[in-house]
């Protein structure tokens, strides 16, 4: 999709105006609908639709052995699938810088010990843990892909069920793991601070959150805020212009406060999830 | 990931020495206490002081331009290749393209680094190239790619800002139209300890939490990159945990550090006009 100058001035005045192409204020996001658990063969699954974007998300768990100097702590590791079916640009190794991006920012985001603590993954100090595998699937891509993943790797995790381990047999070198037979005896991952990301997109001289494509296309720059809790666990600048100091502290506390209503709402969506719904496209 | 079967690898598990040694290095909490105390760096420097900084031109003779800069003991050479067209690419891009390339040399750190590319190192290119896009005047050259390559030789902290900063002077000792100096500063956190230019060691005194208590446990790594008079941030990138307010202050820190090394860069940018008009002069 490519916008011609005149196209670019009108969304452009529509922000100045604080009234969007789609009607919405500059603080305000698209409807987004979410579910969870969908997918039989994952440990926990999500997928979230964010107006025209639409994102898989489906967690893995394996037993691996921790990193030497990282004994204690479990592993996490993401992968961004950017499927050809989203946009023709993704054939091939089209959309590897993309994928590449939002994994490693999704690492970044989550490496700090209080956005996601990697330690109650391990199993056996030094010998066993478990690794997480998180693969993103981008189905869709209708503008703010960073937002969208996030939310559904957050949402992901916490539909996660992992395996009660009750104990360990070790024997020399050889170690059992207990694992328990009930299907449903399982534990839940602790994701309370796991990280919620928020594309702040400077247009003209205002800053505004959840960008379509039409204004992805008009934007300066932007900056992916990562937030935990109430801080800040990543900040990455994106696209190809550059900000005067004053905006990017005007854009952080947008992002800080916007992803602080997101995540609330995020918190509000999940508990209203009763087990065993049965909703969305794969069932 | 595939290996590389024609370069030696070494075996495919081994482990740092150090793990074995006996668990005498102090601990994150007794380093941190130490700083402290003491009010200066293991290298007598104040908190907020910058390393001694030492540039070079044209050093790299078959490159196009190429500058080395040194931070103490971090040293990374980047050289800058001639424009050529850009690779499989069927339509004309307006804009000209940058290619980055940042890649710790196998005997940087103190793990050996492999020759392939890790996460690390793909994120670091990609921020690089975040920064360089608003610094060169690519509508100079439509349709092109500037190839610009960061080589790590020692890492002592502050590498990635290291090779921005040099990037932006082998970008102008290459020739490439630019629109400003780009300077580029790191600063880590821990707590209400904020340490500009930090070395490898406080760098990752800065990547985690050092105690449990949740309350005040600021900590991160950021990374700015400033075009000085235009007063524009090219490039943003924070990783750990750091509150609103923190972040403010940082920034205002940064600024003003990244202004600092402006001078160093023109001088040693008029070094080389200079050298060039007296051979010329004699030629």
């Amino acid at each position: 999709m490519s916008l011609c100058e005149a196209e670019k001035t009108f969304v452009l005045h529509g922000v100045e105006e604080n009234f969007r192409l789609d009607g919405r204020e500059r603080e305000d996001y698209r409807p987004m609908e979410l579910e969870t658990d969908i997918v039989l063969h994952a440990f926990g699954s999500a997928r979230l639709r964010l107006a025209n974007t639409d994102v898989l998300v489906a967690v893995k768990i394996e037993i691996d052995v921790p990193f030497p100097e990282r004994s204690k702590e479990g592993k996490l590791e993401f992968f961004v699938d950017c499927s050809a079916n989203a946009t023709p640009d993704f054939e091939g190794r089209g959309g590897e810088d993309l994928a590449v991006e939002i994994a490693n920012t999704l690492s970044s985001a989550y490496r700090s010990k209080h956005a996601f603590d990697l330690t109650k993954l391990c199993i056996l100090k030094g010998k066993k843990c478990w690794k997480v595998y998180v693969d993103i699937l981008l189905l869709e891509c209708g503008g703010n892909l960073f937002d969208a993943v996030s939310l559904a790797v957050k949402a992901a995790l916490w539909n996660t069920q992992v395996p009660k381990v009750h104990g360990v047999n070790i024997d020399g070198n050889n170690i059992e793991l207990n694992v328990s037979e009930e299907l449903y005896d399982c534990d839940r991952l602790d994701v309370k601070n796991a990280p919620v990301m928020v594309t702040v997109c400077k247009i003209g001289e205002k800053c505004i959150v959840d960008p379509s494509v039409a204004e992805e296309q008009c934007s300066v720059g932007s900056i992916v805020v990562a937030v935990s809790g109430d801080k800040f666990s990543t900040v990455l600048q994106t696209g190809t212009g550059s900000l005067h100091p004053a905006t990017l502290m005007e854009s952080l506390k947008l992002g800080h406060r916007v992803a602080q209503r997101l995540d609330e709402a995020l918190w509000a969506t999940l508990r209203q999830i009763k087990p065993g719904q049965d909703v969305g496209f794969l069932k | 990931m595939p290996l590389d079967h024609k370069r030696i690898n070494g075996p495919d598990e081994t482990l740092p020495y150090s793990l074995f040694a006996k668990q005498s290095t102090p601990s994150w909490n007794q380093i941190f206490k130490e700083l402290q105390k003491e009010g200066k760096r293991s290298d007598a420097r104040g908190f907020l002081d910058h390393r001694k900084v030492f540039l070079k031109t044209g050093i790299v003779s078959q490159a196009k331009g190429s500058a080395y800069i040194e931070l103490d003991n971090s040293k990374v050479i980047v050289s800058v290749f001639d424009p050529h067209e850009i690779p499989n690419r069927q339509d004309y891009s307006l804009k000209g393209e940058i290619y980055c390339e940042f890649k710790f040399a196998p005997f940087s750190c103190k793990k050996r680094r492999l020759h392939q590319k890790d996460n690390e190192e793909n994120q670091y290119s990609a921020i690089m190239k975040q920064a360089l896009e608003s610094t060169v005047c690519r509508h100079e050259f439509p349709n092109f790619q500037v190839d610009i390559y960061a080589l790590v030789l020692h890492n002592d902290g502050s590498c990635l800002s290291a090779a921005i900063t040099a990037a932006g002077i082998a970008l102008s000792h290459a020739g490439v139209p630019m629109y400003d100096i780009i300077t580029s500063v790191t600063l880590g956190i821990q707590k209400d300890m904020i340490l500009l230019d930090p070395n490898v060691l406080e760098q990752s005194l800065c990547s985690g939490p050092i105690l449990d208590d949740t309350k005040n446990s600021d900590h991160g790594i950021v990374v700015i990159s400033i075009l000085n008079n235009h007063n524009q941030i090219s490039q943003f990138y924070q990783s750990g945990m750091i509150s609103l307010e923190k972040l403010n202050q940082t920034v205002e820190l940064l600024q003003k550090a990244c202004s600092d090394l402006v001078p160093l860069i023109q001088k040693c940018l008029v070094k080389h006009v200079i050298k060039t008009l007296k051979s010329s002069g004699e030629g």
